[in-house]
């Protein structure tokens, strides 16, 4: 497992796209030591790591698709109300370098 | 005449008699509602309660909803009025479309008039780390206790008699444990049998649209209205849906009912241990069968870390979509990057920020199998054992919290190892997509607390027919804070 | 030194779908930006996937079409990472279990015939499309969520001739499966291309270089085979390669740096928990390749049995609504052969001349088809053909009407006709004179002079025949 250490969690919040207070990091490294050993003592029940990883709450599998039927798409200005900058129909951002 | 305090059944009786009109009632809730001083509101939509009372569909008359006042939690999609999951970062956002689940109350004739409070963005489970701040529980006047989270300000506004019913969402225990601080019946279907459409998203796999009610009998009722398919949620179940009032009145005789004895014990007050016993006891001089069984205690200690590692790492990508471009409060900044950063570095709390790097940790290459995979391995295990006491019996029944509501000093959200059963087992219904309720059972210093109850998936008519037989023996139910208590 | 090149590509092939992967909004191209979206395409919150029945059938086709295993249990996975494109922060795609896996394809080079593996094919959906201002730049969310379709290649190619081969035959199969435009320079059709050098005979990988941004098959071949003696020559030098990611550069047809590779990105995939798994029955399956459209294989074969030859055949099959003219036209009833020799000739300059796409000929297939029966039936002759189907084009009638009104009908009748020719003979006896003393020309002469009286309507095969006729029995 990766090593937790401030530098680690702060990379991994710049990954998420925000920052936090050294404080707050210090915080979390104490949250972490919590879960890391409960997880840890997750890894010593008995047939835990034969167990297959479950996503859904029980089968759920299911035999539907949608139909390939195109609706009435949105207005546009309805669907632009919520973006702060708008331009020519448009959604600007300061330019995206590639 | 009060009318907002009173169960479905009641209001609705009211209604036919010409004892009172929709307006009245709507004009009553507005009125309770601005003289809240819970914090149980995020936006009072007045005049767009009284457009809907005028559009009122008199076909539907028989509907027990037509013409009811009901809040929404500020996590459900409402179209053309504010949401804003109460983060800062979706100050100001106003939906296109309203939730599937908003959809078939308001076809069932209710009204909606206020959005309510709610842990920010429904990760927490203290109804105090919200935009506005604390909620606080109607039940205790001095204002020292949380009602409990994450859907605290649709339980306070219940627990104030403002309206009947209102609509929460439960990821871990987010309905049912502000109900045991409440004294309100909290209920949670099987996971898909309520369109999670247009709910705003904490962790899919363990996301529950449910809701608060006075008694047993209006849950039930309101699951017929939303219960069923819905095209535009792909995890919403083809099975049919039944009456689910029809049976409620079928008794307990042969029933069988298991107490977890890892659970049990993890509690301490002997208040609560002592009123759980008695419901026991009439259940079982009713004709039910209850037995304490076990659960490895270690499954039980892991539910917590388990829900913490899988619900984090699905939330992290789940509001990975609120970055300020499309919607919500964006922040400026000199590149793309920047205003992304900007926006979320300012529109999450620290609490929420903590958590989403939890689940981003859980989800990296090189922890994945340690953290989020061994989570995932943990909870088959976890549904298996329960699975297998559903095997032998029709329910699972304990008590819904380990004690009445906590001081609001102290409860932090921070994680921690305390009450880590106790305080935290009621994530298993989430994990296993069970049916589950919460009911009041009794008092302490007026302080109410509840009890749970779990059947296996689909099988809600069961629940509530036990349920229902547990609310006849307590005689707790259609219970409102009062003034001055 | 000598040195191997070890390519793979990734294709990306735009769906041209109804509405999108996980959306009802329409799939169009040219819209106005913003006007094509609902509210999945936005993200907005509490918003939920729903999988496009076509866009999976598409998927079964072309997986079929590259001889892949399909798997029939549809389960999709988030990508995890944040850009200005993507409106989720995630983009759903199936990471663990792609529908096909495990196929290959037979090309053909210069060099014979080469099977290509390929790896996986999988579903997903397309992000927004920027437009890069030079301050700014402006999102359109018309493009995010349009599905996709993405063929990874074994990297079992070894030059750029084989890698456009191989992009020629995927384009033709997506194309005429009516999957995608398949067209590169609209980027419906979108190819990375990873190459890297390694010494003859040797089993180790290189370092891998990435190129982006190639919008035509020929700009995929010009790129690696100037990537391979870019490569070489650093080898050659005692340098190393960086691991890279460069862009074609039009101009100067040299590839360019555009960054340097740190570490892989770590995406954080997981299963998407919005979308139940999705079992596709046997009979689904096996319905969504019986009904799937003809493949340019296929076709060509069945071409050469209808009698044609091995170029026209392939002329044809070189653009699906071409060769799906060709077989409407076939529906006449009338000669393969001759169809070809139109659709080939005659049609195809006529688009070329005014840059139409056969889609928007105002000649239907079929409508030519009966030109065509005209022919056979010697009812006009193929100049008259020609002027017929001009008229065709200018005023979208029918041909047996035209060649009323333009009066061309042959004198085909035997009757009327002999009565001419014996007119005819009978007023030039010393011309059967001098064909029977073995003046064949005279015939000509004859020939001449009834075509003169039926002011050219005579069909001229059936008149030669009739004249020697009459003649022989004098």
């Amino acid at each position: 497992m990766k090593n937790i250490n401030k530098e680690t969690l702060k990379m991994a919040a710049n990954k998420l796209m925000f920052d936090m207070s050294e404080e707050q990091y210090n915080h979390l490294l104490n949250e972490f030591d919590v879960i890391v050993s409960q997880m840890n003592l997750i890894g010593k029940i008995e047939g835990v790591d034969n167990a297959t990883p479950m996503t859904f709450p029980f089968d759920v599998t299911s035999t539907k698709l949608r139909e390939d039927v195109a609706t009435t798409p949105l207005d546009r200005d309805v669907a632009l109300r919520n973006a702060k900058d708008v331009v020519d129909g448009q959604i600007r951002l300061p330019r995206v370098v590639k | 005449m009060e009318y907002m305090n009173k169960s479905l059944t009641q209001i609705h009786n009211a209604l036919i008699k010409g004892e009172v009109t929709p307006l009245e009632l709507v004009k009553e809730a507005i009125e309770k509602a601005k003289k809240d001083d819970n914090n149980a509101f995020e936006y009072i939509c007045e005049k767009e309660a009284l457009e809907a009372v005028k559009k009122l569909d008199e076909s539907n008359k028989d509907s027990l909803l037509w013409g009811v006042p009901v809040v929404i939690k500020d996590n459900y999609s409402t179209k053309d009025i504010p949401t804003t999951a109460s983060s800062n970062i979706l100050n100001g956002y106003v939906p296109v479309f309203s939730a599937e689940a908003v959809i078939r109350l308001e076809k069932a004739g209710a009204i909606v008039i206020a959005k309510t409070t709610m842990d920010e963005l429904a990760m927490g489970g203290s109804g105090t780390t919200g935009h506005l701040g604390v909620t606080y529980n109607p039940w205790d006047k001095s204002k020292t206790r949380i009602v409990g989270g994450s859907s605290c300000g649709s339980a306070a506004a219940m627990a104030s008699g403002i309206v009947p019913i209102a609509l929460g969402s439960d990821t871990g225990d987010s309905v049912r444990k502000p109900a045991s601080y409440a004294a309100l019946v909290g209920f949670k279907p099987t996971w898909g049998r309520i369109s999670r459409f247009g709910l705003f998203p904490f962790a899919t796999s363990l996301d529950h649209v449910g809701y608060f009610s006075r008694n047993v009998y209006d849950s039930a009722y309101l699951l017929n209205v939303l219960a069923g398919h819905d095209d535009k949620d792909f995890s919403s179940s083809f099975k049919e849906v039944n009456d689910y009032t029809s049976k409620i009145n079928e008794g307990v005789i042969n029933k069988r009912i298991a107490v977890i004895k890892g659970i049990i014990d993890s509690i301490k007050d002997k208040t609560v241990l002592a009123s759980f016993d008695e419901s026991i006891n009439y259940l079982k001089k009713q004709g039910a069968t209850v037995d304490v069984v076990e659960i490895d205690i270690n499954l039980l200690k892991s539910i917590f870390p388990t829900y913490v590692i899988i619900s984090c790492a699905e939330a992290t990508s789940n509001n990975a979509n609120l970055d300020g471009i499309k919607f919500g409060n964006r922040i400026e900044g000199e590149s793309f990057e920047e205003v992304m950063m900007n926006t979320r570095t300012n529109g999450f709390s620290p609490l929420i920020k903590r958590r989403f790097v939890i689940g981003s940790f859980s989800l990296m290459r090189e922890n994945q199998d340690e953290l989020f995979v061994r989570a995932q391995k943990c909870r088959r295990m976890i549904v298996d054992a329960f699975n297998k006491v559903f095997e032998k019996y029709d329910a699972i029944y304990c008590p819904a919290s380990p004690s009445i509501a906590p001081l609001i000093k102290g409860s932090s959200d921070t994680l921690s190892d305390e009450y880590l059963i106790a305080d935290n087992y009621m994530a298993f219904g989430n994990m296993g997509g069970y049916p589950s309720i919460t009911l009041p059972i009794g008092f302490e210093n007026n302080m109410p607390f509840g009890a749970n109850l779990t059947c296996k998936p689909f099988d809600e008519a069961n629940l509530f027919s036990i349920a229902n037989e547990i609310e006849k023996g307590t005689g707790l139910k259609d219970l409102v804070a009062k003034e001055g208590r | 030194m000598e040195f191997e090149a070890v390519i793979g590509l990734e294709i990306h092939v735009e769906m041209k779908t109804k509405s999108k992967m996980f959306s009802s909004a329409p799939v169009t191209f040219g819209s106005d930006p913003n006007t094509q979206i609902n509210p999945i395409d936005m993200a907005f919150p509490g918003t939920l996937p729903q999988v496009n029945k076509q866009a999976v059938i598409n998927a079964i086709r072309v997986s079929h079409a590259l001889n892949m295993k399909i798997d029939n249990l549809v389960v999709f996975e988030r990508k995890n990472y944040f850009y200005s494109d993507l409106p989720k922060g995630y983009q759903i795609t199936q990471q663990f279990r792609p529908i096909g896996s495990d196929g290959y394809l037979t090309i053909q080079t210069s060099q014979g015939e080469k099977r290509i593996g390929i790896e996986r094919l999988h579903m997903e959906e397309d992000t927004c499309k920027q437009l890069h201002s030079w301050d700014f730049s402006l999102l359109d969310y018309n493009r995010a969520g349009i599905p996709l379709i993405e063929i990874v290649s074994l990297p079992e190619m070894r030059s750029g001739e084989e890698a456009a081969k191989y992009v020629e035959k995927i384009r033709s199969i997506v194309t005429f499966l009516d999957v995608s435009d398949g067209k590169m320079e609209e980027g419906s059709l979108r190819c990375d291309v990873n190459i890297s050098l390694r010494e003859k005979g040797s089993t180790k990988f290189g370092t891998k270089v990435e190129i982006k941004n190639l919008n035509s098959i020929n700009n995929i071949q010009k790129a690696i085979d100037f990537e391979i003696s870019r490569q070489s020559i650093i080898l050659e030098f005692g340098g190393h390669i960086e691991q890279e990611t460069r862009r074609f550069d039009e101009g100067s047809k040299e590839t360019v740096l555009m960054r340097v590779k740190t570490d892989a990105v770590d995406y954080k995939y997981f299963t998407d928990p919005n979308i139940a798994p999705i079992k596709l029955s046997k009979e689904f399956i096996e319905e969504a390749i019986k009904s799937s459209p003809e493949l340019a294989e296929s076709k060509l074969k069945r071409y050469k049995e209808l009698g044609l030859n091995e170029y026209d055949s392939s002329l044809l099959i070189a653009d699906k609504d071409i060769s799906n003219y060709f077989d409407s036209g076939l529906k006449s009833g009338c000669s393969a052969k001759l169809l070809a020799n139109w659709v080939i000739g005659d049609v195809q300059s006529c688009l070329n001349k005014d840059g139409e796409s056969i889609k928007a000929f105002p000649v239907s297939a079929l409508s030519l088809g009966k030109l065509i029966l005209l022919v056979e039936k010697n009812e006009v002759s193929n100049k008259q053909a020609r002027e017929v189907f001009a008229k065709m084009i200018e005023t979208g009638k029918e041909a047996n009407e035209l060649v009323k009104e333009m009066g061309l009908s042959q004198v085909s009748d035997t009757g009327e006709l002999l009565s001419i020719i014996k007119e005819v003979i009978d007023a030039n006896p010393q011309s059967v004179i001098d064909y029977k003393a073995g003046k064949d020309r005279a015939i000509g002469f004859i020939v001449g002079q009834v075509m003169k009286k039926t002011q050219g309507k005579a069909n001229p095969a059936l008149a030669n025949k009739l004249i020697l006729e009459e003649i022989n029995r004098r």
